[in-house]
């Protein structure tokens, strides 16, 4: 019992501290150009940055675009949502 | 040459024949009615299809967790996605009521329409052509591979929407993206 509730404590303090990504999945219907597009004019980071984020997601299937804590993360799956892309979180591990 | 010119205070023109301005309104028109018709329980439409991709889970392995995410963030999506499709049929000069009876007039005598799209209409746009390609492509039942299943006699026409709502949108992202 004692060893079980430490074990618990214990995968909950990882858990708080683990953070969380959200990724941008490959679909067949979004331009890659729009996809770049909104990596820079959403996430603010370089044109060339952009370019290799929707670059990641076109060759990979999907990428990582953000890490933090999961209320941002949902933040922008909703807002990666709003522009039509197909977005997920997850913890940073999975 | 892009049908959109970037004026000096920032505002957009763009220019479509009378037939593409035709078909943006009527496009447009019926993803409002779907949206609309989606409106009252996002839930419930958030497993039919087109829903789906509308809405998409935000997680992939928890369907609890995201099932919870789409009851606080489906009505608001829906939402915005319908604004924007307005926003698109207003730049167009014409209400969704309207938009049902087509103008009749011979095509001789039509003018190109002129649309003028501020920064925030821009966006819109850019939102509401990815939703009707979306919408689009669950009819033409394109797959991951990006290969159109749909055989039927409607196929090319929408087919050729399809792609017609890629290129507008590209010279829109080619626009401002510079």
């Amino acid at each position: 019992m004692t060893q079980t509730t430490e074990q618990t404590e214990l995968r909950e303090d990882v858990e708080l501290d683990r953070p969380w990504v959200t990724l941008v999945w490959d679909d067949p219907v979004n331009l890659m150009s729009y996809v770049a597009y909104v990596f820079r004019s959403y996430f603010g980071v370089t044109p060339k940055q952009a370019e290799g984020l929707m670059l990641q997601v076109h060759n990979n299937g999907r990428a990582v675009v953000a890490t933090g804590n999961r209320e941002s993360m949902e933040r922008h799956v909703e807002a990666m949502h709003g522009y039509g892309l197909m977005a997920t979180l997850a913890k940073a591990d999975e | 040459m892009s049908r959109f010119t970037t004026q000096p205070d920032g505002i957009l023109l763009g220019r479509f024949e009378p037939i593409e301005a035709d078909l943006l309104r009527l496009a447009t028109t019926q993803l409002l009615e779907m949206l609309d018709s989606g409106a009252g329980d996002p839930q419930l439409a958030a497993s039919d299809g087109i829903f789906g991709r509308l809405l998409p889970d935000a997680y992939r392995d928890d369907d609890e967790a995201a099932a919870e995410f789409r009851r606080f963030t489906a009505t608001d999506l829906l939402d915005r996605k319908a604004q924007n499709a307005q926003v698109v049929l207003n730049s167009l000069g014409i209400s969704k009521a309207d938009a049902d009876t087509p103008d009749t007039s011979a095509d001789d005598d039509r003018q190109p329409v002129t649309v003028s799209l501020d920064p925030d209409t821009v966006q819109a746009w850019l939102r509401s052509l990815t939703d009707l390609r979306l919408t689009l492509a669950d009819r033409l039942q394109i797959s991951p591979d990006g290969v159109v299943h749909l055989a039927g006699d409607e196929t090319p026409f929408l087919r050729e929407l399809y792609e017609w709502l890629g290129m507008l949108q590209e010279e829109l992202v080619y626009t401002i993206d510079v």
